[in-house]
């Protein structure tokens, strides 16, 4: 396994210098730069901008300079908050966004995981229907309905809690709801899926046949097999859930990472652009390997190769 | 398979899940129980919504009026806009002389005009200010507004020493500032951002760190205590403040909302005290329903369409004027915006214009004359709008609705059909500086109270001529204005200097933009003026409102 790891995190290596060197010359293409505004700068001021952020060297220097300070762990000032560098903004911003990532990840599992389950055990039941249903709403209800609607109940109707922010644990509940009950409902359909696929399998069968009580059976034996899907599911679902909350963050004005790196690309802020894109490609390579990982681990038939 | 059913241990299941749901929503429900804690403070404490993160609260960087919204709380230049019409007024200098030749203008300070870490704040300070904002080093965005002063353009160019510059601190009191030429608006320049001082000191230690809370000082009414990104800045009341006694609020929160409807729920729930903006769908709502929290306010702000002027047919100042008699501005602003915007066919804002400056040649004959303008595009070749190649009218992404509007307009009055487009704001913005577009919609925000400073961004070759046009009678205008001795004069300068864009009409104004927000009924005193300068001294919270 150590030697399956090994060689998958040389395999990121390039791919994490495509994706810098990808992003790095596309933003440059992009029209308009970090200093073009309605009001426009004067032609000595913008040289004195770009002199200051070393925009003024040829392209390919600008490139291998960056290149170069990122061995030294360094992402570079940003381009729109001068007294802040790229290290300060993610170190000040991914916190939040992992927090509220992880709360809502586990108000999806919390949730969507027991649906599921109940669901695939009374099969065409009305507790089925009810809870299919709640995970098709769910589906179809976007997180930017979801959330107004909650803030409209609990913060201006009932008035419990902030409409927005991010300053006490009371705040974390409305986003978390919002952005878990999304992912509560795909993990609800698809524990139900396979564990209605699991329980018709012959090792059920057998272990009924040998006397398991009903709880065994699922907890013990169908659920680990049922949740195959939900796993596969989940790598892509928590480096989505950890980083693209962009739409959450707005409706909560929650000062995460996902809206940073949106109004990044709006400022042409080409150095936290690129900071917040190596991290995210991070991400999704780390957790992809995680899931991989537990896949063999679940799954009696795969193996390391 | 269904043989093998049990209902029983699902039951116990089931059971088993309820369980858990009903824990969960105990202690949804416990958490629910707990107070808030942005409800309303102790002390008179103000709850502003900021749109705009700062990009830093340097003086010298600053370039957005958001950030001067926090930095004008912190620190004061030598004089200040007036609240009641924004003729300078004094500030860290409680007075001033003017030479007869209008070249020098000495500030004497207040004596009691204190640093928040208690150093005085010298002549000196500002002389060493003025140097770090010209210095190229610095990258100030704004220095072209110390421009006037004598050697500052050619030492901000590297051309000459600091010492040939115009400012002199002849004693700690006391600060003489030489100009290139006599510059009748120059204490409106005075009164502007980059013109607000800083403690070089502290600058000198902290380096691009000072405006951090823990380093920062500042010389006006508030002192900086909290600052997180996209989160809140707080500012709290500076006992050591010259007018301390005069200013009424402990503490301004400024709170982060980048977004127009987060930021109306949260006025809603009480979060806030007084909001950036109104919802364009809530406007009428609010107006109607809400008066008494619905303000309006008027801005120096002109929206108009530029003319790609090197883009046949738009070579032709026939076809420019012509599309732009065709607008019912009337319409637009009243049909479509619904904001109280004013509609106009001048280019200079009334905030900008002089006192005897009332003629507003827009009536609303004149800004929709569609016989004329039918007449004009018959006279360049186009009767009836034939053979009008088709031309692509640009916006950035929240303008669909007035475009719209706009395209139908042309093809009811002049019969020619205009494609819609939409980018994103700097590709519109660049494709206006590049003169890669036909006609695109656009916006002029002056930086000081001075029409010079708007109208002197279409002379040839300025880098703010989005329509590209170069017109030697108007440059020639321009120049003189410059030059103008006195201010009755250049005001009658560059009213001729306007009517000649009308008459060229390289871009077509619009209308004169308005700012609508929401404010709770015990906030008293708020004062924002049309150039975004807002004044806290006089703010106060009626807390049983």
């Amino acid at each position: 396994m150590l030697r399956f790891i090994a060689r998958r995190f040389l395999e990121t290596i390039p791919v994490v210098l495509i994706i810098i060197t990808a992003t790095f010359f596309m933003l440059r293409f992009v029209p308009g730069g970090p200093f073009t505004a309605e009001k426009a700068v004067t032609p000595e001021i913008l040289r004195n901008l770009e002199a200051h952020y070393g925009l003024n060297k040829p392209l390919f220097q600008q490139y291998t300079d960056y290149l170069v300070s990122l061995l030294h762990g360094d992402l570079g000032p940003s381009f729109k908050y001068s007294n802040r560098t790229v290290n300060e903004i993610i170190a000040d911003k991914l916190p939040v966004s992992l927090e509220l990532g992880s709360l809502s990840l586990v108000v999806a599992l919390v949730i969507g995981i027991p649906l599921g389950v109940i669901a695939a055990i009374r099969r065409n039941s009305w507790i089925d229907y009810l809870c299919s249903s709640f995970a098709m709403i769910g589906i179809c209800v976007p997180t930017f309905v979801l959330g107004p609607l909650l803030v409209l109940f609990f913060a201006i109707h009932l008035g419990w809690m902030n409409a927005s922010g991010w300053y006490s644990p009371v705040d974390r509940v409305l986003p978390c709801l919002t952005l878990g009950c999304v992912y509560a409902a795909y993990l609800a359909r698809l524990t139900r899926g396979g564990m209605l696929e699991v329980l018709s399998l012959d090792y059920i069968r057998t272990a009924r046949a040998k006397g398991a009580s009903e709880t065994r059976v699922i907890f013990r034996h169908a659920l680990r097999g049922g949740l195959l899907p939900v796993v596969t599911f989940l790598g892509p679902a928590i480096a989505g859930i950890l980083t693209g909350s962009f739409v959450i963050e707005t409706i909560f004005q929650i000062p995460g990472l996902g809206r940073e790196f949106i109004t990044s690309v709006f400022n042409r802020d080409y150095t936290l652009v690129l900071g917040t894109v190596m991290l995210y490609a991070g991400l999704i390579i780390v957790l992809n390997l995680a899931v991989d990982i537990a896949q063999v681990w679940l799954n009696p038939k795969l193996k390391f190769e | 398979m269904c043989g093998w059913k049990n209902n029983a241990p699902a039951a116990k299941l089931g059971r088993r899940a309820r369980r858990l749901i009903l824990i969960g929503l105990v202690a949804a429900g416990v958490v629910a129980g707990c107070r808030k804690t942005e409800a309303p403070a102790a002390g008179r404490v103000l709850r502003i919504s900021q749109r705009n993160e700062p990009s830093d609260l340097d003086p010298a960087r600053a370039s957005l009026p958001d950030e001067l919204f926090v930095i004008r709380a912190l620190s004061e230049g030598l004089v200040a806009p007036s609240p009641d019409n924004g003729a300078p007024q004094p500030a860290a200098a409680e007075s001033w002389d003017i030479s007869p030749d209008g070249l020098a203008y000495t500030f004497h300070l207040r004596k009691d005009a204190r640093w928040s870490n208690g150093e005085a704040v010298t002549a000196a300070d500002f002389v060493a200010s003025f140097e770090r904002v010209l210095t190229p080093a610095t990258a100030a965005p704004k220095a072209p507004l110390l421009f006037m002063v004598r050697n500052a353009r050619d030492f901000a160019a590297g051309k000459t020493g600091f010492a040939s510059v115009g400012f002199h601190a002849a004693d700690p009191g006391t600060l003489t500032i030489t100009l290139e030429h006599p510059m009748p608006r120059f204490l409106a320049y005075v009164a502007s951002g980059p013109w607000i001082p800083v403690n070089p000191r502290i600058v000198e230690k902290f380096g691009r760190n000072w405006t951090r809370p823990e380093n920062f000082v500042g010389n006006g009414a508030f002192t900086l205590t909290e600052w997180h990104p996209h989160q809140r800045i707080v500012v709290r009341r500076n006992p050591g403040y010259h007018a301390a006694n005069r200013v009424l609020l402990d503490e301004i929160r400024f709170l982060a909302f980048d977004n127009g409807d987060a930021e109306e729920r949260a006025f809603r729930a009480g979060q806030l005290d007084v909001t950036m903006a109104i919802p364009f769908t809530k406007l009428d709502t609010y107006q109607q329903e809400h008066p008494g929290e619905a303000h309006r306010g008027p801005l120096a702000e002109t929206r108009y369409l530029s003319f790609n002027t090197g883009h046949a047919p738009l070579n032709d100042p026939r076809v420019r004027r012509a599309l732009s008699l065709a607008l019912n501005r009337a319409v637009l602003a009243e049909k479509v915006l619904h904001g109280g915007q004013q509609p106009t066919m001048r280019f200079v804002p009334p905030a900008l214009r002089a006192a005897d400056d009332a003629d507003d040649p827009v009536s609303s004959a004149d800004s929709n004359a569609p016989n004329a303008a039918r007449a004009l595009l018959a006279a360049a070749g186009f009767p009836g709008g034939r053979k009008f190649p088709r031309l692509e009218l640009s916006t950035w992404p929240i303008n669909a609705p007035i475009s719209e509007a706009i395209q139908a307009m042309w093809k009811k009055t002049l019969g020619i059909d205009v494609s819609l487009v939409s980018r994103e704001a700097k590709v519109h913005i660049a494709a206006l500086r590049d003169g890669t577009y036909d006609v695109a919609f656009m916006t002029a925000i002056p930086d000081v109270a001075d029409a010079a400073n708007l109208l002197s961004d279409f002379t040839t070759d300025s880098p703010g001529n989005y329509p590209h046009w170069s017109d030697a009678a108007y440059d020639g205008l321009i120049r003189d204005a410059g030059n103008a001795a006195d201010a009755s004069q250049q005001a009658r300068v560059l009213r001729q200097a306007e009517v000649r864009l009308t008459e060229e009409s390289p871009l077509a104004p619009l209308y004169f933009n308005t700012t609508n927000w929401l404010m709770r009924p015990g906030v008293r005193g708020w004062h924002q003026d049309a150039l975004w300068t807002r004044f806290y001294q006089d703010v106060s919270i009626d807390e049983k409102k």
